[in-house]
């Protein structure tokens, strides 16, 4: 503005020969010469100018000015903290009045401290920037470039560069305690666990009463009931205990991102998918994970904390992208899993014609299906992106594939926003 | 437990309310407008800058709301107000109203004097409009008045300078030329510490809301301060040098060549507005070379080496 204006006096100065328009861009044009020679004075160190002669081995350079970042963690949860310390370090013998913004990805939270520093900073000297930023949504997320910029006291003029220092971290999403999701297989694996399945067998939870065969060990007879089957001799059948396999499908089409940022499927789902992870594995459940948008990723079957934490990692880069259709996925999964697997379904059930025939498919195989449903039209909704009547008219639709779902046999819950995950899975259990 | 009769499910869920089915859904529906226009939060803001903001490279008024101001801020205030008021004083010594627009247009309606009330009235217009921006930091009003000064100073005129006030006709060319580069500076100065209110106002209500945060600030203003002393110097002196063109030039050939040193300095066209762009262009000449051979480096690089 100040070059436009000296530039334009100066003109119409000479048009109407008028010295003291002269007079006046001269001495504007002065002055920001003035300025600008000292931007380029002080801008010389962290010009890159001198890069080479710089050691390489403290931080990544920039002139003279080098930066160092730690954090505290590289995983956290969501609406976890990480506290972040950027050390700068003026390496040239000339003080210097910089700016500096570490750049932190935008859903962060600056929660203590400020990533955004003006500070004069003596010759040979370092400082020490500290922040805490909170990580509300799951992803991976990277911290940097740092930007450097100096200017001259006027603020007319300004140098920036970059420093390229990068660190990356990993947010998870958030889980919630589910104390019983009461999801079984009615097949056993081989070896015995804590879970209890719906097969009679060597367990130590009672599952029914049967007559007595040769062979069962007498321990086994309950003489009450015997007694009062007059005559029949009754013995106790116990639930078998045994480890389960898991399966969680969680839809990650593009779809599944309809809403807001922090409240649409994919979020709900992958949380759920955390959830549901983590008590399945806590109780020695083998736990399987297929993510599906553009392809499908998959996580094959394991036990313990280091499934958890797979599974967790590819829920965090879990990214809305693409349409493939659920019947592609189930009819891939179906040949590498046990008959009778609990297989959850975590899906906003749009926009995918296959839904009804992978269920299908699903139960007439056996499988023990529960669709979890993330409600994206409530989403929609709440976030007063849909009208009434667009709302109504996608409910029913909504209503009526999950009546039709129902009527195979699966256990499906339309999960709304403000419902919690323990209340959505009763819910799709049916109590 | 809930009292009967309430739909309140907040005493089960941790006293977090939950809905198996929204009851109020249709009740809901039923408010939002059924229109089938875009939503307005699902079409991005763009902001395309106007023509006059493209020209001056960016927003001529922001509109910024500030906290309080500090003592730095209160500072510049008196600062800015004080440089105006002596920006008013000298405008009035050294501008008259001959040759401006609206000179013309009283002749023309049969009126003189006219033109001197709206010469006067645009000059104290500006001066009071300007220092009430200034306390106020209202940069439309700042503007208006940097706008209504300069106009001031818009007018067909000879190339000689002239003074609005009788008593100020001086003689000496060098004082002339004093006169007009002070009130050159005050303007400039008037301009820079007007945005300077207005920048630290910024810098402090970011300071006060978090946004940044500022170490040795007491450092950083010292050396605002220091800026606005030597920079206004240093540009006011190669002014002078610009304006001076006509004396210094005559003296140089006058080495070598004395009578073409007397034809010189007594031309019509270096002694004019001319001149000065003549000078203009040789002085920033110099400096653009200097830019060119990376002189701000090698003095940058010299003081690091000295400083070892």
């Amino acid at each position: 503005m100040f070059a436009s204006l000296a530039v334009g006096l100066y003109l119409l100065g000479l048009v109407l020969r008028n010295q003291q328009l002269v007079t006046v861009a001269v001495v504007l044009l002065s002055f920001l010469t003035y300025a600008a020679f000292r931007t380029t004075h002080a801008d010389v160190a962290s010009a890159g100018r001198r890069l080479e002669e710089n050691d390489s081995d403290e931080g990544i350079q920039l002139g003279g000015i080098s930066a160092l970042r730690k954090v505290s963690s590289s995983r956290v949860f969501e609406d976890g903290e990480i506290d972040v310390v950027l050390r700068i370090q003026n390496r040239t013998p000339m003080p210097k009045i910089i700016e500096i913004r570490d750049r932190v990805p935008e859903v962060m939270r600056i929660k203590k401290g400020a990533n955004y520093v003006l500070m004069e900073l003596g010759g040979r000297r370092e400082t020490e920037i500290s922040y805490t930023i909170e990580a509300p949504l799951r992803g991976f997320y990277t911290i940097g470039p740092v930007c450097v910029r100096i200017q001259d006291t006027f603020g007319l003029f300004h140098n920036e560069r970059e420093i390229q220092l990068y660190d990356d971290f990993l947010v998870f999403p958030k889980m919630e305690d589910i104390k019983d999701a009461m999801i079984k297989s009615r097949v056993p694996k081989i070896f015995t666990g804590a879970v209890n399945i719906r097969n009679p067998g060597e367990g130590s939870n009672f599952y029914n009463l049967r007559e007595y065969i040769p062979g069962d060990p007498m321990k086994k007879v309950n003489w009450n009931a015997t007694a009062r089957s007059g005559g029949k001799m009754m013995v106790n059948e116990f639930e078998r205990d045994a480890v389960s396999d898991i399966i969680l499908i969680v839809d990650s089409r593009a779809i599944s991102e309809t809403g807001p940022v922090s409240r649409n499927s994919l979020v709900y789902s992958t949380r759920a998918a955390a959830s549901l992870a983590q008590h399945f594995l806590a109780r020695r459940d083998s736990v399987g994970l297929v993510t599906y948008g553009d392809e499908i990723v998959s996580i094959d079957r394991d036990t313990g904390k280091k499934q958890l934490y797979v599974i967790l990692t590819k829920l965090a880069g879990a990214v809305a992208k693409g349409n493939t259709p659920l019947r592609v996925v189930t009819n891939r999964l179906m040949p590498h899993i046990n008959r009778g697997s609990p297989i959850i379904i975590l899906s906003p059930l749009e926009d995918d014609p296959t839904i009804i025939d992978a269920v299908r498919d699903l139960r007439a195989r056996n499988f023990m299906v529960t669709v979890l449903s993330p409600s994206s039209i409530d989403f929609e909704f709440d976030a007063r992106r849909l009208d009434g009547v667009g709302y109504e008219l996608l409910k029913t639709e909504r209503d009526i594939l999950m009546t039709e779902l129902r009527g195979l046999g699966a256990n499906i819950m339309d999960w709304e926003p403000d419902m919690m995950l323990v209340t959505a899975l009763a819910g799709a259990r049916g109590f | 437990m809930a009292e009967e009769g309430t739909t309140d499910t907040s005493h089960l869920y941790d006293g977090k309310t939950v809905r198996s089915s929204a009851p109020s859904r249709k009740k809901a529906a039923g408010r939002v407008s059924q229109s089938t226009a875009i939503p307005k939060d699902a079409v991005p803001e763009t902001k395309v800058p106007t023509w006059v903001e493209s020209f001056f490279g960016g927003p001529l008024v922001p509109s910024v709301r500030f906290l309080a101001p500090n003592k730095t801020v209160v500072r510049l205030q008196t600062a800015s107000v004080t440089v105006l008021l002596l920006l008013g004083l000298v405008t009035f010594m050294i501008t008259p109203s001959s040759g401006t627009a609206w000179f013309w247009f009283s002749n023309i309606i049969g009126v003189p004097w006219f033109s001197g009330i709206i010469h006067y009235l645009l000059l104290i217009g500006g001066v009071v409009v300007g220092a009430y921006g200034v306390l106020q930091r209202d940069q439309r009003m700042i503007l208006a008045s940097q706008v209504a000064v300069i106009l001031v100073t818009i007018r067909f005129a000879g190339s000689k300078v002239e003074f609005a006030m009788e008593a100020l006709n001086i003689g000496s060319e060098l004082i002339q030329k004093l006169l007009l580069i002070f009130y050159a500076l005050f303007l400039v100065m008037y301009i820079e510490l007007s945005s300077g209110v207005i920048r630290f106002s910024m810098l402090d209500t970011s300071i006060r809301t978090r946004e940044v945060y500022v170490m040795g600030q007491e450092r950083i203003i010292q050396k605002y301060n220091r800026s606005l002393g030597t920079t206004p110097a240093i540009a006011g002196f190669v002014a002078l040098i610009t304006l001076l063109i006509n004396v210094i030039i005559p003296a140089f050939v006058g080495f070598f060549d004395e009578v073409a040193s007397n034809r010189l300095s007594e031309s019509v066209e270096l002694t004019s507005v001319y001149g000065v762009a003549l000078g203009t262009a040789m002085v920033f000449g110099i400096i653009a070379i200097s830019f060119s051979v990376n002189l701000p480096a090698r003095i940058q690089k010299f003081q690091e080496g000295r400083a070892d």
